[in-house]
């Protein structure tokens, strides 16, 4: 045989490898087969092309590693390939590049594939990828991580971390990463999901555990199913191990686009600037009647909000855990702003357990892409009783007044009502600016008068004729010394305002730290122990 | 027509009970103020609705996640 091709087989030219390619192609774009497709959207699911098809801006995904897999060949003659569970490429999000894969359940559920590299999960390509471009990252998972049977396949067992999560971990000092539960995710890829910036899950389709029910029946006797044991309820609602939840797949993307919308693409570039037609000194008439004149009653704290930042441009994040703190991205004068606010409505608004943990994760990612926050402070302190000390809500209470002491991005203090004690000193910029403006509703304190009367005055109101009547007396006198007005007389704060004023004061401020937070963009150094 | 749970979002107290049983509530209409923390915190329906039931009295203690109310929506 000649080393040189006869003429004929040079007029083929390459198109039997051609052909070979679009077969390939072909297959992976079938993934599981129909029945597999079938079975999966009969359980209101969709298939990963169709969710990454959901997500992205119409037409942009680039998808990389379309051929991997496992071929079965007769005679060295392709016949059929089994695609690799996980699709994963490059895609426009808003008209932005961000990395995006996911698991694909209808190949043996997602489950990890053995090629030479990863494409995805924790490690892979996909956060490769993510990394070196510093572009955000969104994961996709739908999979049960790994499975015993590998050990029939490989002839040893794994241990762990050799796919590891070192890569998912330096992400979140780089680039926004957010993760999609879409499906059952247990072990690898529900851990995998915890390290993001944000979180979604879908009610209904979606669980999310670190074992499922048969480990949890050999491991402790419990009867329970998937849903009970990490559905929305538990994972969303109760423990706030995932960020949002939402009803259905298409909410999910929606969803997850608006979030990035907020999100600079790495953390050496600023949020976007998205000016809509919002007057500056747009003063809303509701905010200076909002606050009930008499101090037990609760108001709308989201009206607030609403009002202040600019027109529809609230997202409110983690809505149905902690409750008692709003955390919001939001837009002021265009610029990405985060803005905490404490809700009077649930505790009067003081700081609980989860309220704390939402708080501290929340000036943490503010800090970390660079955007200002602003705390709409009504807090009589942390939360107290049996259950609340039970709870350690000092301990994550302090966690959260640590975070914020030592995050350096811009920060604006506005009192609407109560500031009181650890919790209230944790809504300030103590490193930073500390400009602290207040309402005339405003009152302060290291805790609040009522409280603390009874406490100081003990001796005197026990020794009076009528206790009752002593105590009330004392805590009238203190209260009219406790004004606002005199505090800021003594520039103990900055500015008491009309409310509002609210609006266009905190956009003078936050268009002038502008040079400052350009100025300090990059990675933000941790140092020390977190309490 | 669907039964929905009202819950309460904090521990605490019943203080007074605002709506009466068969009463046809707006969204954001109060059944209850409840007391927590030195305030009154109103139990809202959100999507408004015929009230079916109320489950506590004045002056009973109540706990987070307690369903307190039932409204048909």
């Amino acid at each position: 045989m000649s080393a040189v091709p006869d003429k004929s087989v040079e007029e083929t030219g390459w198109a039997p490898e051609l052909e070979e390619l679009r077969l390939r192609r072909e297959k992976s774009l079938g993934l599981g087969g129909k029945d597999a497709i079938d079975l999966h959207h009969s359980r209101g699911r969709l298939t990963i092309r169709e969710r990454i098809e959901g997500l992205v801006d119409q037409g942009s995904f680039q998808e990389v590693g379309r051929l991997t897999g496992s071929g079965k060949y007769e005679s060295g003659k392709l016949v059929s390939v089994t695609p690799a569970p996980y699709v994963m490429g490059l895609c426009n999000i808003g008209g932005r590049p961000v990395a995006v894969g996911g698991e694909d359940f209808t190949i043996r559920g997602g489950t990890s594939w053995s090629g030479d590299r990863k494409k995805g999960g924790q490690g892979g390509f996909v956060e490769d990828l993510a990394h070196q471009y510093r572009i955000p990252l969104v994961n996709l998972i739908d999979g049960a991580g790994g499975s015993v049977t590998s050990i029939t396949r490989r002839g040893h067992s794994v241990f762990p971390g050799v796919h590891g999560f070192e890569q998912s971990v330096r992400l979140m000092g780089e680039v926004p990463v957010v993760c999609a539960v879409m499906g059952t995710a247990a072990g690898g890829p529900a851990g995998r999901a915890i390290l993001s910036h944000f979180s979604v899950m879908v009610k209904g389709t979606s669980q999310v555990f670190a074992a499922g029910p048969p480990v949890v029946e050999r491991s402790l006797g419990q009867k329970i199913d998937k849903e009970d044991l990490g559905g929305a309820a538990v994972a969303g609602e109760l423990a706030g191990t995932i960020d949002q939840v939402v009803d259905t797949e298409a909410e999910c993307f929606g969803l997850v686009r608006r979030y990035l919308s907020y999100m600079p693409q790495n953390v050496w570039e600023l949020p976007p600037l998205a000016r809509i037609n919002d007057p500056v000194d747009r003063c809303e008439d509701g905010l200076a009647t909002i606050v009930p004149r008499n101090r037990r009653r609760p108001y709308d704290m989201r009206r607030i909000v609403r009002w202040v930042a600019d027109r529809d441009s609230v997202l409110e994040l983690q809505p149905s855990f902690g409750k008692a703190v709003i955390t919001s991205l939001a837009r002021m004068n265009g610029r990405v702003v985060g803005i905490i606010a404490n809700n009077p409505m649930v505790y009067g608004g003081a700081i609980d357990v989860k309220g704390a943990r939402k708080q501290t994760h929340f000036i943490e990612l503010c800090d970390c892409f660079h955007i200002p926050l602003v705390f709409l402070v009504d807090v009589p302190g942390f939360m107290v009783g049996r259950d609340a000390e039970a709870a350690a809500t000092l301990r994550e209470g302090m966690r959260s007044v640590y975070v914020a002491l030592q995050a350096t991005v811009p920060m604006y203090t506005v009192v609407v009502r109560k500031c009181y004690g650890m919790a209230g000193m944790g809504a300030t910029d103590k490193n930073g600016l500390d400009l602290k403006i207040a309402w005339p509703s405003a009152e302060w304190g290291s805790l609040p008068i009522e409280g603390g009367v009874a406490a100081a005055f003990r001796k005197e109101i026990a020794a009076a004729a009528n206790p009752k009547a002593r105590e009330a007396e004392i805590e009238a006198s203190l209260r009219a010394d406790a004004s606002p007005m005199r505090t800021a007389e003594a520039f103990g704060v900055e500015e008491i305002i009309d409310p509002r004023e609210t609006r266009p004061y905190l956009c003078r401020f936050i268009d002038a730290a502008q040079s400052r937070l350009a100025t300090s963009v990059g990675q933000k150094p941790k140092y020390g122990v977190r309490p | 027509m669907a039964r929905v749970d009202v819950k309460s979002v904090v521990t605490g107290s019943v203080w007074k009970i605002e709506a009466r049983v068969g009463q046809k509530l707006a969204p954001g209409d109060s059944i209850m103020i409840l007391e927590s923390m030195k305030m009154e915190i109103p139990l809202i329906v959100e999507d408004g609705g015929v009230l079916l039931e109320i489950r506590v009295e004045e002056g009973v203690a109540v706990s987070e996640g307690q369903v307190l109310a039932v409204v048909e929506e």
